[in-house]
């Protein structure tokens, strides 16, 4: 077997750039080899390729459930654990408890979908990577997992479909 | 003001066949840029500083330093006597200033998660310049609530971590929600800015040098675009606006309890939470257009970021808000008027014919007839010096109606034994204090940090187009998240 | 106190009689202050100087109100109406406190103020409808020989905090201490907080409520007893015996 080897092919704008993913298909590589780097948020039906899995919406999901139970330790547990009489109200009272509940399973929500950004992209991470600063000037780069004799086939495909350039990617210090 | 004032001449009277000339030119949506130069201009804005920048920034720093540092150690150290509180005016303008910056605060979130629920499109190029605002407004309105305290060097004992004193806050306190939602606000509006500013930091990493290079780097996270960042950054981005908005309400609404939940005449109210959320809005959005309008006649390149067409969008909200403020300040006022009680009456005749009663006028006048004598007028709203002015007057207004509703009605209670008169004393310098340090710090991060979301314009320009229907060339926006 | 039988998520509205309480006789108060002295003397009160009296500063805990109603000629003066703490059984002052400084005691029926826990949010005050409570603006000064009266059983307070009237708790400890170091029940009259010790008039009776027999339970309960704008639901503790004129003030 041959070694294998990263490539960067990079397209003016979205139509060349899907049709550059739909001619690797053809080629034979398959879409998780393939990775999109763009400066806006194309979306993977444009690429014509499949929804990203994405843990964001359950890690939410989590921080929300851990919020409620925390706004529910603070507003049930801690006047339990203390009680203080306060204006005749009762220890354990209502209306007061759903406003520490909603804050609390919003803030839990809120800071794990943050949080949950960071696991799944794996911010921050200074390690070098292979980027070219086109991309943040609109230009879309495909990331490209191949095999070192399909080398010569993709780079001549690609530049055919409308690719700019498509050389070996190289790993450096963002 | 000369640079203010090239506003009305685009859009006089649109000759039929440069009609399409005239939309590309009204609405930054269909007037693309390639990326890359839109990059430039932005970066360009970031980094040119003139030395006018400097002098204002420096007089700002020297104001702070003044008034928050030499002030607020004073009041420190000698007691809150040196401000104005007696007995009953227990809350003076710190809290007023408490709930203006909340209420400017409100404004960023509006504008950028409402908008981009509703898809308002208009909202692209100024959104992150609103949601800067809710960021520093939170720390001034929280500095007040610390300047407001009587021993503030206790503060933390009002948060809820577990202590040596076994003891928890009070969370039947109004004061103890204040504290949850306020950190909830302010932790999850400052995420909300730094998530869609990402890839703008990564935008300007990778065209800086020196120190800023450094920053950027460490700022950016290692951020490329690819596909997974940007759908995990997508979702979260989406869930944020909505789940931001209720916070977003709560936040003004408990402040609004702070008042409410209280017994006294003229703040024991029902209307008080939708009321304080409209009054948040009504200084807030001024706030956003006179942000924008100094932004855009004093930073580089922004005039073609932020056009008239921005300013009208803007001068309609104000004046529907405008409009939703007057309908809940007659509702709050008609209600207490009728149910006759007598304290009620008598701090409604304070309001109108106390000693600060000019206040309560010129808060109507600002609040009410100005915006509904001038914002209807299109010319009007498009000029960036009228609009300054409107917004100013309505935020002087606003702040006229915390201060009729917090220490003006603390004059009245039902005991007329105890009434007093309040004159203010380190409040004056603490506030403008604060005003110093919410234009120091809104400046300084306009220098640091890219005040365009540079992406999201694109994203806008891509998903525009014109569409002949006829002989009408008709804006349509493609939906590109669906 | 709470009554049970009450679900636990519904505010109890239960009237209570309470335990302490005091009643004040209008028709007997001159107005002589002595009170406000006795108050200040007892529970180390800071003396605020003339400017911040004058603009609404005075720390008493106790205020003897006289007002004039009317235009001039026909001025007619309220009796002479000494207001502090009303030791509300439903205090509104208690729930707003974000750290738990005021507070409710279980076994006097008291409402407290606990000056190391108080941060100084002045919501309680803002919340109390009868103006009761004071606030340590400054740290102010004690000149000799004023520190050599200080009461040893009261907390001496510092700026920043809140402060009312405790029913001179320390008085009601010292005697039941001494009532049961002795080995029988605390006698009708026995605690008598500084205010009532001072008056002149004995305007002011001290006792226990839930005794029916003590003198401070049969005036709050004669005719001429009002509360404080009760109306609130506030429970006060403090009985005000209507002035009825028979001691010839014409007003």
């Amino acid at each position: 077997m041959t070694d294998k080897k990263m490539l960067l092919a990079i397209f003016p704008d979205v139509n060349p750039a899907a049709v550059g993913i739909k001619t690797l298909r053809e080629l034979g590589i398959q879409d998780d080899h393939v990775d999109v780097i763009s400066g806006l948020p194309i979306t993977e039906a444009m690429m014509g390729r499949k929804k990203h899995p994405s843990h964001v919406p359950t890690i939410a999901f989590g921080g929300a459930v851990v919020g409620f139970v925390l706004g529910g330790l603070l507003a049930f547990w801690t006047p339990i654990s203390y009680p203080i009489n306060v204006g005749g109200q009762p220890i354990i009272s209502g209306p007061p408890s759903v406003v520490v509940l909603f804050e609390l399973t919003m803030l839990g929500m809120l800071l794990s979908t943050f949080v949950g950004v960071f696991l799944d992209s794996k911010f921050p991470n200074y390690e070098p990577k292979e980027y070219v600063t086109e991309v943040s000037d609109g230009k879309i780069a495909l990331l490209i997992d191949c095999l070192g004799d399909d080398e010569d086939k993709i780079i001549s495909a690609l530049t055919n479909v409308g690719a700019e350039s498509v050389r070996q990617a190289e790993a450096h210090q963002l | 003001m000369a640079v203010l004032a090239d506003s009305t001449k685009s859009f006089a009277h649109p000759i039929e066949h440069d009609h399409e000339a005239h939309l590309r030119e009204e609405h930054l949506m269909l007037d693309p840029r390639p990326r890359g130069e839109m990059n430039a201009m932005v970066m360009e804005a970031m980094t040119t500083t003139s030395w006018k920048f400097w002098a204002v920034a420096a007089f700002l720093a020297v104001v702070v330093v003044i008034c928050l540092g030499y002030y607020w150690g004073y009041m420190i150290t000698s007691g809150l006597g040196v401000a104005g509180i007696n007995r009953p005016i227990y809350w003076g303008i710190f809290l007023v200033n408490t709930v203006f910056w909340i209420g400017i605060s409100h404004a960023g979130t509006f504008v950028s998660a409402l908008l981009k629920v509703f898809k308002a499109e208009f909202r692209r190029p100024f959104t992150r310049a609103a949601e800067l605002m809710t960021t520093f407004g939170l720390v001034q309105a929280g500095l007040s609530i610390f300047m407001h305290m009587g021993r503030v060097w206790l503060s933390y004992w009002l948060m809820p971590y577990p202590n040596e004193r076994g003891l928890w806050p009070n969370f039947h306190s109004p004061l103890a929600w204040d504290f949850l939602a306020i950190n909830t606000y302010l932790l999850s509006s400052t995420m909300y800015l730094f998530m869609p500013l990402i890839p703008d930091l990564a935008m300007a990493r990778d065209r800086s040098t020196g120190w800023r290079k450094s920053l950027y780097r460490v700022l950016a996270l290692g951020f490329r675009g690819t596909e997974g960042e940007w759908a995990h950054l997508r979702f979260a981005m989406n869930l944020f606006a909505f789940a931001i908005l209720p916070v977003m309400f709560s936040v003004h609404t408990i402040v609004s309890w702070d008042f409410a939940a209280a017994m006294r005449p003229g703040w024991s109210s029902t209307i008080f939470g939708p009321y304080f959320v409209i009054g948040a809005l009504q200084s807030g959005i001024s706030a956003v257009a006179m942000v924008l309008i100094v932004v855009r006649a004093t930073m580089k390149n922004m005039k073609y970021f932020i056009r008239p067409e921005h300013l009208d969008a803007l001068g309609k909200l104000m004046l529907i808000i405008s409009m939703a403020w007057a309908y809940f300040f007659f509702n709050d006022y008609l209600v207490q008027w009728y149910n006759g009680d007598k304290w009620t009456d008598l701090l409604l005749h304070f309001h109108e014919e106390g000693p600060v009663g000019w206040m309560w006028l010129a808060m109507l006048f600002f609040n009410i007839a100005v915006p509904w004598a001038t914002l209807w007028n299109k010319s009007i709203r498009r000029n960036p010096t009228a609009l300054f002015a409107i917004g100013f007057f309505v935020n002087v207004a606003m702040w006229f109606e915390r201060y009729i509703i917090v220490p003006t009605s603390l004059s009245i209670n039902r005991f007329p034994f105890t009434y007093q008169f309040y004159k203010p004393g380190v409040e004056i310098p603490l506030s403008f204090g604060t005003l110093a340090l919410f234009i120091l710090l809104y400046m300084l991060a306009s220098r640091i940090i890219p005040l365009v979301p540079v992406w999201e314009v694109q994203e806008g320009q891509m998903a525009h187009s014109l569409k002949k229907f006829g002989n009408e060339s008709i804006i349509t926006i493609s939906d590109l998240e669906e | 106190m709470a009554n049970h039988n009450i679900p636990e998520v519904k505010a109890n509205w239960e009237e209570t009689s309470g335990v302490w309480g005091m009643s004040i006789d209008m028709d007997v108060c001159s107005g002589c202050q002595a009170c406000v002295a006795a108050c200040a003397m007892e529970n180390n009160i800071a003396f605020v100087g003339e400017e911040d009296s004058g603009y609404g500063r005075s720390l008493h805990w106790l205020r003897v109100e006289h007002t004039f109603e009317g235009e001039y000629p026909e001025v007619e003066a309220t009796p002479f109406q000494p207001i502090g703490c009303q030791q509300c059984g439903h205090a509104p002052c208690e729930p707003v406190c974000p750290v738990f400084a005021s507070v409710h005691s279980k076994n006097e029926d008291l409402n407290l103020q606990v000056y190391n826990r108080c941060v100084g949010t002045r919501y309680c005050a803002n919340n109390c409808p009868y103006v009761a409570r004071v606030f340590n603006m400054r740290d102010y000064e004690r000149p000799e020989p004023l520190p050599n009266q200080f009461n040893p059983d009261v907390t001496v307070r510092r700026r920043g905090i809140m402060e009312k009237c405790t029913f001179c708790i320390q008085r009601i400890h010292q005697g039941q201490d001494k009532a049961k170091a002795d080995g029988r029940e605390l006698l009708d009259g026995e605690v008598v907080p500084a205010c009532a010790q001072a008056c002149p008039a004995d305007a002011i009776v001290f006792g226990r409520l839930d005794d029916p027999e003590s003198k401070v339970s049969k005036l709050s309960k004669a005719g001429r007893g009002v509360k404080l704008i009760e109306e609130l639901g506030t429970l006060p503790r403090v009985t005000f015996l209507e002035e009825e004129k028979t001691y010839g003030r014409t007003g």
